[in-house]
């Protein structure tokens, strides 16, 4: 093949990458060798068509709000997210200095009203720094891309593996549903108390299910948030234990799991 | 308390998220579409531009802005695919070894190869697409996923060397191997004719 254009630099003219040397030297091969010029252009041709063809699958808008969501969300500190969040919602105007007016009883009142909301609020900021950490330690598990510290999908093995560890106990689900799987558990800490994180598959999605023992005051709340940062998050609080579960999976079926768990704490 | 390593720089990164999202978030599609071909189905694909959102996140911290975050997030979707269950599978049919055997046989390559024929012949098989997508679906991972990131992608070689973490050299060698053997694959109903 001496003489022509060798493959290497018909694919480099093709993909613009040669050097101005090299471009000058193959210009003036292919104005003298119609063969070359046949190949140059069929490089072209290929890669053009290549380029049509691999632009093939498009992510559902499903998918693409989800990650959209993971990406604005993910980095935002808690206070900006709270902060957001009282921004969208319809928060009332200030009270006019004028109800500093009204009798002893509605000052009373009022602050009362103000004790309330601060102690609520101070609650419900509690819970959702609760629920972030939750969340950043699942997607930990999944960034880390790592075995679970005790790998089984038998609760035989999985349960008493935390003996000794935890200062606790708790049950597992003997029968899950046909493509729900126990993967393993890890010990970790959540809000410095030693946890279990179980660890399931429902299909490809992976859930994990944080088990600690009950913190004294109020049980956590689920009421009110169903999703963090693009996670769907399910709980339970006995007397003994709080459960949360939190995974993309559909809410319907994380809420199935964690309901099995809830079922065998007795 | 957390053992998380990004919770300890959240402050540093906290103010980079919009230009996370920026620079990310319109590479989405890129992104999908490359995990798509690579994972071959569309639960993989999307488990594997997930993760590569979530390492990309965590990060972010360490990503210099004014450098190539395109090739930045594409190597992490690149090394996430290789360690996913998809990855090794196809790892395991096409080992690098073979990869570098071959390489060093086609130093240079044969002129049959080459393609000699007229541009017309070219442009009805090209024209084709469904025939140049299932030849692109045959192409072993490390040859479609070059000519995924130069021809689809329009990365520079230097790019795409960076994001493979190989030799520009090795680029252009997987380049080459990429269009002969899409070649040969859409030519091989001719040379069955007129055999």
């Amino acid at each position: 093949m001496s003489g022509h254009l060798t493959e290497t630099i018909l694919n480099a003219l093709a993909d613009g990458e040669l050097s101005a040397e090299q471009l000058v030297e193959a210009q003036a091969h292919l104005s003298t060798c119609p063969s070359c010029t046949s190949s140059a252009l069929s490089q072209t041709m290929l890669k053009t068509s290549i380029a049509k063809a691999g632009h093939r699958y498009r992510p559902s808008s499903e998918f693409e709000k989800r990650m959209t969501r993971l990406a604005s969300h993910a980095l935002e500190p808690a206070a900006t997210r709270e902060a957001g969040a009282h921004k969208s919602g319809a928060r009332k105007p200030p009270q006019p200095w004028r109800v500093l007016t009204y009798t002893g009883w509605t000052a009373a009142a009022v602050l009362l009203l103000v004790f309330a909301g601060l102690f609520s609020m101070q609650r419900g900021g509690q819970q959702t720094a609760f629920f972030a950490e939750v969340c950043d330690q699942h997607i930990a598990m999944l960034a880390a891309n790592a075995p679970p510290q005790v790998i089984s999908s038998d609760r035989h093995t999985v349960k008493p593996w935390f003996q000794g560890k935890l200062p606790f106990s708790f049950n597992l689900p003997e029968h899950l549903p046909g493509d729900t799987t126990l993967d393993g558990a890890n010990l970790t800490y959540l809000r410095d108390q030693a946890t279990a994180q179980l660890l399931y598959s429902i299909g490809r999605h992976r859930v994990s299910v944080f088990v600690r023992k009950r913190a004294g005051g109020a049980a956590v709340s689920y009421g009110a948030l169903k999703e963090v940062s693009g996670f769907h998050v399910a709980g339970f609080s006995n007397a003994a234990l709080d459960v949360v579960a939190v995974s993309d999976v559909d809410p319907t079926r994380l809420a199935g799991l964690v309901q099995l768990i809830q079922q065998v704490q007795n | 308390m957390t053992l998380l390593p990004w919770k300890r720089t959240r402050r540093e990164v906290a103010p980079t998220a919009s230009l996370f999202e920026e620079l990310a978030l319109p590479l989405l599609p890129s992104l999908h579409n490359v995990a798509f071909w690579l994972a071959r189905n569309s639960t993989d694909a999307e488990d594997l531009v997930q993760e590569t959102i979530l390492k990309a996140l965590r990060g972010f911290g360490s990503f210099e802005p004014g450098s190539n975050f395109k090739a930045w997030i594409f190597r992490i979707l690149r090394n996430s695919y290789l360690t996913s269950r998809s990855g090794l599978a196809a790892r395991r049919t096409w080992s690098l070894d073979e990869e570098l055997e071959e390489a060093a046989e086609f130093g240079s390559y044969p002129e049959s190869v080459i393609d000699r024929q007229t541009p017309e012949v070219n442009l009805l098989r090209l024209a084709d697409q469904a025939a140049l997508q299932a030849a692109m679906e045959q192409l072993p991972p490390l040859l479609l996923e070059v000519i995924l990131l130069c021809d689809v992608e329009e990365m520079r070689y230097r790019e795409i060397a960076s994001v493979l973490e190989i030799p520009m050299g090795t680029v252009m060698s997987r380049i080459a191997r990429a269009r002969a053997a899409l070649r040969q694959t859409l030519d091989m109903p001719r040379r069955e004719a007129r055999a």
